[in-house]
């Protein structure tokens, strides 16, 4: 079925089209003299409507034979002789249609054309054919666009739905259970550190929940979370820990993916200052200029590398998920530096807007 | 008679519950605590303390790397919060561990089987704490009295048997650990490691290439120039990895 013949409003429409397309022919006709407007008004409004259908009919050719790779000289072909089949047929619709006037006694039929009159009623049909193929043919490219659109979008959806599955199931059960191990410790001889690092824990878990949810976040939400991680991690590894966070006032209300920091500043602990017998600082950069919004990670190594396994394939994660974000235009590098090691980010400025 | 007791765990929190959960042993004292798995190996070594608490995952080493390289077997109370590996590991041959966050009561059972096992090596932990294939070994460290490192087996250029001893030959540097090839032999990485000859255990990595000499034998040329003896077998061995 056409398209515009499954509503109401697209019949009716078609059929309004082809009564004035009828009329202004039949007008034309009485202009000329070649016969009274009400003959060639009862010429033309059938013939009209008829032929407005069959121009319609052409939509099924168009979608059958599309412009592919390969496929265009077969494509053409078959409009061609789609075109010239239908306007002839047109043509000895008219003459018979005309011819009926005899029965009703007029002797030159419904209408007097002249043999140049036919040769232009088949030209504008064949005219009229070719421009249905044409905008049959546009309907169905913007038809194809609008759904590799939908189909991109859904796609984009589903790639966040699986990504908030893994973010939820990233919550490392390690940190959990030996953060309650700590709880635990605490309890006899610190109550009120183990209330806090209670209240920390929970915190941080329904904040990752809350975040991992949403396609972008503001820069002060994931230093938030991250304020609960430090906190929790201060707690387990004593004074080994120190953090620093450099984020002047106008990179607050940034836009960034979440948990796109958290997981750095992990990676630092787990990679860098756990297995300094010293600790050390990590610090936390941010800065926007000539609007891109630049992201820091810094700490220090141990001069042997842990063999844990997994901080290359963390980061190359971050890179595809940011790189499915915000395609080539955001930038994620990583790397040893004199002071141990960095991981740096560009991504373009966006803020919240109020 | 008192026992001595080593708690090694990098959590400070962590080391202080378990001093807390012994207070209700008097029978118990505390020779040595440790934060990393190096210094966990190396009162281990020194101190030979009767009972371990032994956390998985420590910086540097962990705690079954510790048991590996040290050779300690028994009075080992192995504690972890959530090593999947460890934890499967540790139920496929049924070697007791405490999940924390554990209870006195249950610290109190892990205590006593650990106490009682004491002097007899677990015969499941032996199958456990020897990763195939080996990935590091700990040596003598040549420069301090009594001092150990760790070596990665990547960094080994070869291995050569000397008397009861084997000599790895890293960097320029020679470290002496008292083994046996064949023994060392079986459970290095055999794509990246050759046994050329009766006496030498070569990486790939680190070789030159092959040399013929008059008599129809090989020698292997290393990156450093050294060159290593080839038997006919040896060179069997590899031409099917080459």
């Amino acid at each position: 079925m056409h398209p515009l013949l499954n509503h109401r409003r697209g019949l009716a429409a078609c059929l309004l089209a082809a009564a004035l397309a009828g009329t202004a022919l039949a007008a034309l006709l009485a202009v000329q003299g070649l016969a009274d407007f009400a003959w060639a008004l009862a010429w033309a409004l059938p013939l009209s409507t008829v032929l407005s259908f069959v121009a319609l009919s052409l939509y099924h050719l168009c979608r059958s034979q599309p412009f592919g790779t390969g496929r265009w000289p077969r494509a053409l072909t078959a409009r061609a002789a789609a075109v010239l089949l239908l306007g002839g047929a047109a043509l000895a619709l008219a003459a018979g249609w005309d011819a009926a006037g005899l029965v009703v006694g007029r002797h030159a039929g419904l209408v007097a054309m002249s043999p140049t009159g036919w040769g232009l009623f088949l030209l504008s049909s064949l005219i009229l054919l070719t421009l249905s193929v044409l905008a049959h043919d546009l309907l169905l490219a913007v038809e194809s666009v609008q759904a590799a659109t939908l189909r991109e979008a859904e796609a984009r959806l589903l790639a966040r739905d699986m990504e908030l599955q893994l973010l939820r199931l990233q919550i490392d059960p390690h940190f959990l259970f030996n953060s309650l191990n700590s709880i635990s410790a605490l309890t006899s001889f610190d109550p009120a550190a183990a209330r806090q690092m209670a209240i920390d824990l929970a915190h941080f878990f329904r904040q990752t929940l809350a975040l991992a949810g949403q396609e972008r976040i503001q820069l002060k939400d994931e230093l938030a979370l991250i304020e609960h991680y430090t906190a929790i991690e201060r707690q387990r590894l004593g004074d080994k820990l120190q953090t620093r966070i450099d984020a002047p006032p106008e990179t607050m209300a940034a836009l960034l993916p979440p948990l796109t920091l958290q997981p750095l500043v992990e990676n630092a602990l787990k990679h860098g200052l756990r297995a300094l017998s010293d600790g050390g600082l990590v610090q936390i950069q941010a800065l926007v200029r000539d609007g891109w919004l630049h992201l820091a990670v810094r700490n220090p190594v141990p001069a042997e590398p842990t063999r844990e396994a997994g901080l290359g394939q963390g980061l190359r994660h971050l890179r595809e998920r940011l790189a499915a974000q915000y395609r080539d235009r955001a930038r994620v590098s990583w790397g040893a530096t004199p002071d141990g090691f960095a991981v740096e980010i560009s991504l373009p400025f966006e803020s919240q807007t109020p | 008679m008192t026992l001595q007791a080593l708690i090694a765990d990098d959590e400070p929190l962590a080391r202080r519950l378990v001093r807390e959960f012994l207070k209700a042993h008097a029978d118990i004292a505390i020779a040595a605590e440790a934060d990393n798995g190096m210094d966990a190996a190396r009162a281990i070594t020194e101190l030979k303390p009767d009972l371990v608490f032994l956390d998985i995952q420590m910086p540097r080493l962990t705690g079954l790397e510790v048991l590996e390289l040290t050779g300690r077997r028994d009075g080992v109370v192995f504690t972890t919060a959530h090593d999947q590996h460890a934890m499967r590991a540790f139920e496929l041959h049924a070697v007791d561990y405490l999940l924390k966050p554990f209870t006195q009561a249950r610290f109190d059972a892990a205590l006593e089987r650990a106490r009682l096992l004491r002097g007899q090596p677990q015969p499941g932990l032996e199958t456990l704490i020897s990763p195939q294939p080996l990935a590091r070994v700990l040596v003598k460290d040549g420069e301090r009295e009594g001092g150990l490192q760790v070596l990665a087996v990547e960094a080994i250029d070869y291995i050569e048997a000397q008397a009861d001893n084997v000599a790895f030959h890293s960097g320029g540097r020679d470290h002496l650990k008292a083994q046996r090839i064949s023994e060392l032999e079986e459970r290095l990485d055999p794509t990246r490691f050759v046994r050329v000859h009766r006496s030498f255990i070569i990486n790939l990595g680190s070789l030159q290439g092959l040399e013929k000499t008059d008599s129809d034998a090989h020698v292997a040329r290393m990156k450093n120039g050294k060159r290593i003896p080839v038997s006919r077998s040896g060179y069997d061995k590899l031409r099917a990895v080459l």
